[in-house]
């Protein structure tokens, strides 16, 4: 999953960024308002972080331009707790809404209800036959046994089940795997499905050649 | 009885009294001119009958010698029909004796003679007599009964009475519906003033009468509480704003700290992560600071030792302070400090200076220039700060000096509160002095601070 956080008090940014790869997200970050719509525009997130008072573009306008074009959920940060703030951030195209000072534990929570909503789960356990993912544990049980994955591992298998059925291009995997920190070594991708079906089995994840991998329903 | 405290009720009392005073007088003049007048026809009746009885007397035949002899009194007939009418009037006549001569017809009986001692006018009774010592009789006597006069006199007395009354009546009715009315603005604003009282600050007193004293009062009333509003909205704004400032640093803490604690980390991490506290905490607590300042100076509270110092060496050292911040900025300062001597607080005049530097740097282009003058003519003490930066929009030039504003609408990227011209304009105020701020979007800001020059 990758994540856009723009924030413009750098020290927040950091703790905020640091939490989120932690997490097994991708994150990128943007300190001010252009800069965070230039990348909202050019990159598909899986999810996005916005402050409200930004420099150069606040906010509520980032969220307006962005709209115009994408569909990328959107959790607004504000200091204003205000129910017409409030109101005017959903309103605005906000999928959901937090104010300073929250505790980083249920923004990491909304944020994992976001992404599980844009991908129509209603669930936070996604049931695979034999293999359980809880996303909200972030752990994965085959058989009933845990399964030890590492975070980009899980990354990887949580974004295939998200989207179980359909083919996803390694394009669509780097973009939302890796952040934009991480050289993008091609085999990379192909370490991790490698891992992943020495844990899971070997059919776990089919390749389609040429187009890219899947989870079979 | 206590004295009533309700105006309606005092003015009503005031009123009423008034009214019985003039009620009284008017009906004590009328009674007494009445009577006077009644008086005054009875008392010429009485005395156009005497002396019509006298001429008739004297009329009589000479009777020389024969003086114990009654003389013969010989009234035409309209004469006697003046005496024993209806209008009671009657006559008697006396020799030496006591006993009357001659009387007319209804006269009481028992008229005592009337002595020499008397008065010629005299009141026995109900009668009413005027008598005349006269040849060629011994005392002649008209009188009339007054029992009927002084009827009449008592009736119009108690019409007047009742007349009073009534008038008393309508007065105090009418006053009372006046009185109401005249108060009926003052309970109008009464209630607005409740309302208010009760916290509902946009309440304002209706009132049909601008011009009257009591619409006047009104109007001033509202003006007071249309600033009473305003003052309220402020202050309520700048505690949301302060609050606001202080969301973002206690959201660093509480991001960086359970971050941080979600695992072991490495003595590097949790430096960097202390770090951050840090810079979050000072930002705290600068806020806290200005705050504080800011009511020390609106509570009129800040010392001040107020002594005479020279803008320019204040100047000095306040750039001594900024000049490596416009250093990394790449700022050239340029400067021309003539003397200026205002007497104020040095510490507080350098916090100034230093704001208004900083501020300069902060607004101001990389590579820019900032230029700063003192000069103290025509008692006046000046400290002029210009920088080049973008300029202040037209929108935003009236709200520099206020608490919380920024250019931008970014609230945490500079690190400062957005107090720091409140306080420069508060302690130049604390001071006495002006502040104003020129702007132009091409060329750059330019404050000036103005105080009164000390001379020596």
């Amino acid at each position: 999953m990758r994540i856009l956080v723009i924030e413009d008090e750098p020290d927040l940014l950091a703790g905020l960024a640091r939490s989120m790869r932690e997490e097994g997200y991708a994150v990128d970050t943007a300190q001010d308002g252009e800069d965070g719509l230039l990348k909202a525009l050019e990159v598909s997130y899986d999810a996005l972080v916005l402050d409200v008072m930004l420099p150069r573009l606040d906010g509520w306008e980032v969220l307006r331009r962005l709209r115009l074009k994408k569909k990328t959920p959107v959790l607004l940060l504000t200091a204003r707790d205000k129910t017409t703030d409030r109101v005017r951030g959903l309103d605005g195209g906000a999928d959901d809404y937090l104010v300073k000072p929250f505790d980083l534990s249920e923004l990491l929570a909304r944020l994992r209800a976001l992404i599980r909503r844009s991908a129509t789960e209603a669930s936070a356990v996604i049931d695979l036959g034999s293999v359980l993912i809880d996303t909200a544990a972030r752990t994965v049980t085959c058989a009933g046994i845990p399964v030890i994955l590492t975070a980009r591992e899980y990354a990887l298998v949580e974004y295939l089940a998200l989207h179980r059925g359909d083919v996803v291009t390694r394009t669509t995997l780097y973009e939302h795997l890796f952040d934009e920190m991480d050289d993008s070594l091609s085999n990379l991708l192909d370490v991790h499905v490698s891992n992943v079906r020495k844990k899971l089995g070997h059919e776990f994840i089919v390749t389609r050649r040429g187009h890219g991998y899947c989870i079979e329903t | 009885m206590p004295f009533p405290r309700s105006i309606r009720w005092r003015l009503q009392l005031w009123y009423g009294a008034l009214l019985v005073a003039v009620l009284c007088g008017f009906g004590a003049t009328a009674y007494h001119l009445e009577k006077g007048r009644r008086y005054r026809l009875i008392d010429e009746g009485l005395h156009s009958r005497l002396s019509l009885l006298v001429d008739a007397l004297r009329a009589g035949p000479e009777r020389g010698g024969e003086r114990k002899r009654p003389p013969e009194l010989h009234l035409a007939p309209e004469q006697s029909a003046l005496f024993g009418g209806p209008e009671g009037y009657y006559y008697a006549i006396w020799m030496q004796g006591a006993e009357p001569i001659g009387t007319s017809p209804g006269a009481p009986a028992a008229i005592p003679k009337p002595n020499g001692r008397e008065n010629l006018l005299r009141v026995r009774g109900d009668f009413r007599e005027t008598f005349l010592f006269a040849a060629p009789v011994n005392c002649v006597l008209v009188g009339r009964s007054m029992a009927a006069d002084q009827a009449d006199l008592r009736g119009f007395g108690g019409a007047l009475g009742a007349f009073g009354i009534a008038v008393l009546a309508a007065g105090l009715v009418g006053g009372w519906w006046l009185v109401t009315r005249a108060l009926r603005p003052v309970e109008k604003i009464g209630m607005a003033a409740a309302l208010i009282a009760e916290g509902d600050l946009s309440q304002r007193i209706e009132t049909s009468e601008s011009k009257s004293e009591l619409g006047e009062l009104a109007s001033v009333l509202n003006s007071t509480f249309a600033r009473l509003e305003t003052l309220f909205a402020q202050q309520s704004n700048f505690t949301a704003d302060a609050a606001h400032e202080l969301r973002t640093p206690v959201t660093v803490l509480l991001t960086q700290t359970q971050s941080a604690l979600t695992r072991e980390r490495s003595a590097e991490e949790y430096r960097e992560t202390i770090e951050a506290c840090q810079r979050a905490a000072q930002r705290m607590r600068r806020l806290i600071e200005s705050l504080m300042q800011l009511a020390r100076l609106d509570a009129g509270q800040e010392p001040l030792h107020l002594a005479p110092c020279d803008l320019a060496k204040i100047a000095r050292e306040s750039l001594d302070l900024v000049r490596p911040l416009a250093g990394d900025r790449k700022i050239d300062i340029e400067e021309d400090l003539s003397p200026a001597i205002c007497r104020g607080d040095a510490e507080r005049l350098a916090q100034v200076a230093t704001n208004l530097l900083s501020n300069a740097i902060e607004y101001n282009h990389e590579r820019g220039r900032i230029r700063i003058w003192t000069e103290g003519r025509d008692g006046v003490a000046v400290l002029k700060v210009h920088n080049t930066g973008e300029g202040i929009g037209v929108a935003d030039l009236p709200h520099v000096f206020d608490r919380f504003h920024r250019g931008d609408k970014s609230r945490t990227s500079t690190g400062h509160s957005g107090l720091g011209l409140a306080i420069v304009q508060a302690i130049v105020r604390a001071h006495g002095g002006a502040i104003e701020v020129e702007s132009e979007p091409a060329s750059g800001t330019t404050f000036f601070v103005r105080f009164r020059a000390e001379n020596c």
